[in-house]
């Protein structure tokens, strides 16, 4: 058993409003330089829709994640021949019209020229050749609240195996605010397709990060990723990507997203897992199994025995106490009400999604269809089950309804506690609930305080490596470093 | 040619190349070896580019492994299982496939690159030089297999034993060519001048090719302490 610790993410879509506070604080932050004027690290989409890039979750099109075959995991893109046969021309690669041109508008026009005849219309001008576009088609929430036609939207992935007709009829038509940003993935393909081995998993924490002076711009990673969340700077023609905020997280700090979260819908917590088990865990054959195998991989941080082996094999102590107190640990594996994003890529990824309650269709409240007993029925909600199941648990229906029905009953507790002042245990039947999770989960999902929802642990440095040899040791390099002969030949041909 | 300039270009500029060539390597290398990469357009415009770029690069690729054991393989190792006439037979052969597959391959990069707004507006004059000369010598490399084949097979075994001579530093190993075509003559210096300026050009980014991700793990964990330093 090798374990290691992951710092992860809890979203409640439940309580997304859509505002993207998230994306631009993140923008704000990371992204807002030349290159990468196009790039959200963190973008809100509304689903149904084709997202940003668009269709990125159509595989046989960007070729992401990984596939089995013969019951071995293998990157959908190939076999790393495969890769570096293209390496030359992806042949996967989304390009900048798949996401959308950047654009500004020439303000300064408004208070520059003469009279105008007509009302002033400042036009937009394309960040990338500085020239004027005559026409918008596409930006980064193009399909914002379900704008667009319904044919173009429902072209998605996770229509699959749906009658998705009716949804296009107004009365039927349901949406979500999906966002997504890096998923940090215990099995991550960018890892495994990057050519100069620039990606890489911290061990620590497990945030995957891009190493700016190894990447020599092969961008295999971009598909690689089957979220699509490692961007090419057109500029400096090398990838980046999300880097969960990590000069905050190592300072216990959340990251921008999460902090600026005026729904208070982000959770981060640490969790514990067999690193010795990804393999065989990425890689049972069915994808509905997938999501039960990814939580058979946490490990329990109460029980002694773990707690003993992760000190044994350096946890640090403040990891295992975060580990304890994780909202992270407590949603995905004691409440089972967060889900990982498309399981079915095989990649593990680390930021869930507890999914969104929705209002129940008209014709169960004129009492024509079945309320489950004092809960309405989560079959007759809104947003089709099918349609979560596709996104959370690759097709599999029964976690999701069982989650949304632990949420509803914990409404619905809460509601006669709060307003009758009565403790009704009736409405847990059958979920597996007790008063005591119950009114936990209240605290954690409904109040969201924020020191539950950020159990995060400062990171040890002095752990990491004697800084001291390093002390005086190296001048002004110009960003190259002052390695020795043998490292600088290392980086030669993709670090022999 | 007169024997001077002869002397100057064929003799002594492929020394002054080389050593241009391989100071400006290693201290590329040695001092500002992190912005060595790849400087792909691929994703600003796919327009061409899976087409020229992998008919470019294969091409080339196969291009200088031709040029490389063809000048610099002694007659008496080739002997044993080829003769003279073979090999020019085999040369022509191999450097007309290739050599047309590059030579389309630049074609259609520098097209792209000039036709489309957006790769015209975020190129450099280096990006355009290049391209240029590129195209520029592998011109003069298509004119001159039409010289070579049409030429006696003694004409042919020169020009490897002048590469030979000169990587034997031999004083006299200008005079080898000093009858060849023009055609020949304008590709080895041009060729020449690629080399001296390859250094400080992307197209350093040959010595980055990842070769070691055949032989690296696909996972790749980093203690915090990680500095590629």
């Amino acid at each position: 058993m090798k374990i290691q610790a992951q710092i992860g993410m809890v979203l409640n879509l439940d309580k997304c409003i859509g505002c993207h506070t998230c994306s631009v604080t993140c923008k704000n932050v990371w992204t807002t330089r030349k290159g990468v004027e196009y790039v959200w690290f963190n973008n809100v989409e509304t689903k149904p829709g084709s997202g940003y890039p668009s269709h990125w979750e159509d595989q046989d099109k960007y070729k992401g994640g990984w596939q089995l075959d013969a019951s071995r995991l293998k990157l959908r893109m190939g076999t790393k021949a495969g890769i570096m046969k293209n390496i030359f021309s992806n042949p996967y690669l989304p390009i900048i019209d798949d996401y959308y041109e950047p654009f500004t508008f020439n303000y300064s026009v408004l208070h520059s020229s003469a009279r105008f005849a007509t009302p002033p219309s400042a036009r937009p001008h394309s960040m990338i050749t500085g020239e004027p576009m005559e026409k918008i088609v596409k930006g980064p929430n193009w399909e914002d609240d379900l704008g667009g036609s319904f044919s173009e939207r429902s072209k998605e992935k996770n229509f699959d195996n749906m009658e998705k007709e009716i949804y296009g009829k107004f009365e039927n038509a349901f949406m979500v605010y999906l966002p997504r940003l890096c998923e940090h993935c215990l099995n991550a393909s960018c890892v495994a397709s990057c050519p100069s081995g620039a990606i890489y998993k911290r061990e620590d924490d497990g945030i995957v990060l891009i190493d700016q002076t190894r990447c020599r711009g092969w961008r295999q990673c971009i598909s690689a990723c089957p979220y699509k969340k490692i961007y090419f700077n057109w500029k400096t023609k090398r990838s980046e990507k999300c880097t969960f905020c990590y000069p905050k997280v190592e300072n216990g700090e959340p990251t921008i997203c999460s902090e600026t979260c005026v729904g208070r819908i982000r959770y981060i917590g640490v969790l514990l897992y067999d690193a010795d088990k990804i393999a065989a865990h990425a890689s049972v054959e069915a994808p509905e199994d997938l999501y039960k195998s990814h939580l058979d991989l946490f490990l329990d941080p109460n029980d002694p025995e773990i707690i003993e082996q992760a000190r044994i094999q350096g946890i640090a102590d403040n990891f295992i106490k975060a580990a304890q107190n994780s909202p992270i640990y407590k949603m995905a594996v004691e409440w089972k009400v967060a889900f990982p994003l498309h399981p079915e890529y095989r990649t593990l990824p680390m930021v869930w999604y507890i999914p969104p309650l929705s209002p129940i269709q008209e014709q169960a409240q004129s009492g024509k269809l079945g309320m489950n007993g004092m809960i309405p029925d989560v079959d007759d909600m809104r947003i089709p089950l099918k349609y979560l199941a596709n996104m959370f648990t690759a097709g599999e229906v029964k976690p999701v309804r069982d989650a949304l029905e632990r949420m509803l009953a914990m409404r619905a507790y809460m509601r006669d506690k709060t307003i009758d002042n009565k403790i009704n245990t009736q409405v847990l039947a059958g979920t597996g609930l007790t008063p005591e999770i119950t009114e936990e989960m209240y605290r954690y999902m409904a109040i969201a305080d924020y020191e539950d929802r950020y159990v995060i642990p400062v990171s040890h440095r002095e752990y990491a490596f004697d800084a001291f040899g390093d002390k005086s040791n190296c001048g002004f390099t110009d960003g190259e470093g002052c390695g020795s002969m043998e490292v600088r030949l290392k980086e030669l041909f993709g670090g022999m | 040619m007169n024997h001077f300039f002869n002397n100057l270009f064929f003799t002594y500029l492929p020394h002054i190349a080389m050593t241009l060539f391989w100071f400006g390597v290693i201290t590329r290398i040695v001092k500002t070896r992190r912005s060595i990469q790849a400087e792909s357009s691929q994703f600003l415009k796919k327009g061409g580019q899976r087409v020229g770029g992998n008919l470019f690069h294969y091409g080339i690729i196969l291009v200088f492994i031709g040029h490389f054991t063809g000048l610099f393989t002694p007659p008496d190792l080739y002997h044993i299982v080829m003769s003279t006439g073979t090999k020019k037979v085999l040369a022509v052969a191999m450097g007309s496939v290739f050599g047309t597959a590059a030579l389309t391959g630049i074609i259609i990069l520098l097209y792209r690159r000039i036709s489309f707004t957006r790769l015209r507006k975020n190129s450099t004059p280096q990006d355009l030089l290049l391209l240029l000369l590129l195209l520029v010598e592998m011109g003069l490399g298509m004119i001159s297999i039409f010289t070579t084949a049409g030429a006696s097979v003694e004409n042919y075994a020169a020009l490897g034993e002048w590469a030979q001579k000169i990587v034997t530093f031999q004083p006299n190993a200008g005079d080898v060519i000093a009858g060849h075509s023009l055609t020949y003559k304008l590709h080895i210096i041009i060729g020449l001048f690629i080399f001296m300026i390859f250094p400080y050009t992307k197209l350093m980014h040959m010595w980055v090719a990842p070769l070691a991700y055949f032989v690296r793990s696909s996972r790749q964990l980093i203690r915090r302490g990680f500095r590629s330093v």
